[in-house]
């Protein structure tokens, strides 16, 4: 049983505190993620719990019991620490070094017993390094030597395991493979974790709570939900980002966005009939070359939707998967009113949506200039038995403009 | 297959074992040119000599047993004793360090050595009192490496190494000032000391060098298993467990003392304590426990050889010998191990 509390922590090195006023606690079984930017203190905070920096003030309690009053051994028969990368100065065998773990257990005129090979064993067949084992270590790979020294911890016997970005040199297959592994010895052998991460998603996606460090002082601990908001990663980190949900396993993921300065004086109004995702990249590309863009009418929901929510456009939007009623369509003629060209993607048509190609007509009959990107023909888009097509046709009438590409578009509105 | 591992590495012990005591009987059996005793009569002489067998055994008379007893014999084990020291304190460096570059003499031990040495002669003090002085300085020029090399009561190799460098250069200079400033049989002497030898051991100094080669080897290798988890860096082997500092400090602190007792007798004897850990490596790999008796077993059988050599080419300096035979057999190792153990 693992508990760890620190209680007003100062650490760091030499006279300069690298940490202020920590004070945080780690429940048995916990699964904490430490984040925080660069030279924030995160990898401080690691070497603090287990009393290796050389200046630090204040409590910090593994099981009740202060960290400053145990031996080396007694601080290494309760945690074990994964570092970023390990150099072995000579040659030992993968197996040498998993034996390593078992020091703490080790006296000074004693040599490895029975049981050493056993706990030795078994952290050689949780991380799956069997085929490792006589190996030397020089000529391992990153990822292979990596996985060793989590062998080495794991023979350690922790009941706190500390990773300070344990796996931030891994490549993604491994990166999973370790989180994964390290999950599971968290949840069936219930070894406390706390693991350092530059890599918000993989934190996000593996840790119950994460606590997020700037210029060495605690700014939040709570569930990822709790800490990653964009208003946390715009005062810690300086970006600004979208949080999502991942709509497999409901983690959270980040994306950043390039919110370069936006300019607000728009060259001209389009306004952009699409939907079920046909509009994407034509939205985005608007947005881009500085275009005020509006674009309706879109259900909530709908993948056109989210997109132009992302880009903060202008929408008339109506309740997800229901037919557009008067109101917004009264609403979608007023944005085509206001802009100077309507666009128009070959979305799918049906009868809910099919109050779009009315309006597309509508602008033509305003005068407005109208350009459909077709990809696909009115045919195979028709659900509605024929109405849309007839639709189609009083639009060619009426002098809609067809081409087939984005970029054709925005040569032609430039 | 943790057993026939276990098993292998006593094997090679053994072995290595009974190699080294072929090569010191076969060693009595070598003299200085002119000086030719039987096979039968060198055998019949030791074995009469040893305690127990001797009452049992017609007792041996003439100059042949003084030279075998008094002059070879007391040689040969201080050879030994030497090789074993020197080997063990340079496994020991590296292992500290980190760093197969790492000597016996890497703080300074040689050259504080010398120039105690240098200081005796100079001051023309007796044959006795010149191997303390070597050791006090040897000891002194250590532990003022070792203070210099001390950052915020850390240990820190680099710094340890760059202190080192520069002490020895620093007692390398005072060293040959001394010799620049003395006359002509004095330089000599230094000189000659400087390249060392174990012309002329008598069992007094064998019986001095003895315990404390003993007492540094044990220390080194009760702290093989610390040796080891050090090789993963400072800060890893605080997690597993090890206090880091106080394992340095006893550490340096035992391979000194065997490099300076040793050195302090028989003058610098260089290649031993930097080639044999290496080359013992090559064999039994890394790990402290097989390597520590491993090498200690090769430096003394390598440090025997040597001296016959020394003693049958009209007593050439042994510390001329060991690199002139040890770097060519090293350099084939090393073509024949290539990638196999990475270094």
């Amino acid at each position: 049983m693992v508990n760890l509390e620190i209680k007003k922590m100062y650490a760091g090195y030499g006279r300069k505190h690298v940490l202020k006023n920590i004070n945080m606690n780690v429940e048995h079984g916990d699964l904490l993620g430490v984040i925080g930017p660069n030279g924030c203190g995160k990898s401080t905070l690691i070497r603090a719990i287990t009393g290796v920096v050389n200046s630090i003030r204040g409590d910090i309690l593994l099981d009740g019991r202060s960290v400053r009053e145990m031996g080396r051994k007694d601080i290494a028969k309760k945690a074990a620490v994964v570092p970023q990368n390990t150099f072995i100065g000579f040659p030992f065998t993968a197996w040498e070094v998993v034996l390593m773990g078992r020091n703490p257990y080790t006296g000074r005129f004693e040599s490895l017993k029975e049981e050493d090979y056993e706990r030795a064993h078994r952290a050689v067949k949780i991380t799956g390094i069997e085929k490792l084992k006589e190996r030397r270590v020089n000529t391992l790979s990153g990822g292979e030597l990596q996985r060793v020294v989590i062998a080495r911890a794991i023979a350690q016997d922790p009941k706190l395991l500390l990773l300070d970005e344990a796996t931030a040199h891994l490549d993604i297959g491994h990166k999973i493979e370790a989180m994964d592994m390290i999950k599971k010895m968290n949840r069936e052998e219930e070894v406390t974790v706390v693991s350092v991460h530059h890599n918000l998603d993989i934190a996000a996606r593996y840790c119950d709570r994460l606590v997020l460090v700037d210029n060495g002082r605690i700014r939040t601990i709570g569930e990822p939900e709790e800490v990653l908001t964009p208003g946390h990663l715009r005062a810690v980190y300086g970006i600004e980002a979208e949080v999502h949900e991942n709509p497999w396993d409901g983690t959270l993921y980040i994306s950043p966005i390039d919110r370069k300065e936006i300019d607000r004086t728009y060259k001209k109004m389009i306004h952009v009939i699409c939907g079920g995702g046909t509009g994407r990249k034509l939205l985005k590309t608007l947005v881009d070359k500085g275009y005020g863009v509006s674009a309706g009418v879109l259900n909530a929901m709908d993948t056109d939707m989210e997109r132009a929510e992302f880009l903060d456009i202008d929408v008339v939007a109506e309740a997800p998967f229901s037919p557009i009623g008067k109101e917004r369509e009264r609403d979608n003629l007023r944005k085509i009113e206001e802009a100077e060209t309507v666009i128009l993607t070959d979305f799918p048509v049906g009868p809910g949506n099919l109050i779009n190609l009315t309006a597309a007509l509508e602008a033509l009959r305003m005068g407005k200039r109208v350009i459909l990107i077709e990809k696909k023909g009115i045919e195979v888009r028709d659900h509605t038995g024929g109405e849309a097509t007839g639709l189609y046709k009083k639009m060619v009438e009426n002098g809609v403009v067809v081409v087939t590409s984005v970029k054709e578009v925005v040569g032609m509105i430039a | 297959m943790k057993r026939s591992f276990r098993k292998r590495s006593v094997t090679t012990f053994v072995l290595l074992s009974l190699i080294l005591f072929v090569t010191v009987m076969a060693s009595a059996l070598v003299g200085s040119p002119g000086v030719d005793i039987s096979f039968a009569r060198v055998m019949g002489i030791i074995i009469s000599g040893l305690p127990g067998v001797g009452k049992m055994l017609p007792d041996y008379s003439g100059t042949d047993v003084i030279i075998i007893r008094q002059i070879r014999l007391p040689r040969i084990l201080l050879g030994v004793v030497a090789g074993i020291a020197l080997s063990v304190s340079g496994t020991s460096m590296q292992g500290i360090f980190k760093n197969p570059m790492a000597s016996p003499f890497i703080l300074g031990i040689s050259a504080g050595a010398a120039f105690g040495a240098a200081v005796s002669v100079t001051l023309g003090l007796g044959m006795y009192v010149l191997p303390a002085v070597a050791f006090a300085s040897a000891m002194g020029t250590g532990l003022m490496v070792f203070g210099l090399g001390r950052i915020h009561g850390k240990t820190d190799v680099a710094t340890l190494l760059l202190a080192g460098l520069a002490v020895n250069f620093l007692m390398q200079s005072l060293t040959a000032y001394l010799i620049y400033l003395s006359p002509p049989e004095k330089r000599t002497s230094i000189i000659f000391w400087m390249w060392g030898s174990f012309n002329g051991t008598v069992w007094k100094e064998f019986w001095i060098v003895l315990p404390v080669v003993v007492a540094g080897i044990l220390i080194v290798y009760v702290f093989s298993r610390e040796l080891n988890v050090l090789q993963l860096g400072d800060e890893s082997a605080l997690y597993l467990g090890v206090e880091v500092e106080k394992t340095k400090m006893i550490l340096l602190g035992a391979a000194s003392l065997l490099a300076a007792v040793v050195v302090s007798f028989t003058g610098i004897i260089g290649f031993v304590g930097l080639i044999i850990p290496h080359a013992t490596r090559i064999i039994t790999g890394p790990d402290h426990k097989k390597l520590i008796p491993a090498a200690a077993v090769i430096g003394g059988i390598f440090m025997v050889l040597c001296d016959t050599i020394s003693r049958a080419s009209g007593e050439i300096p042994i510390g001329i010998i060991t690199g002139l035979f040890g770097a060519p057999f090293f350099i084939y190792l090393l073509l024949r191990s290539k990638g196999e153990t990475g270094w």
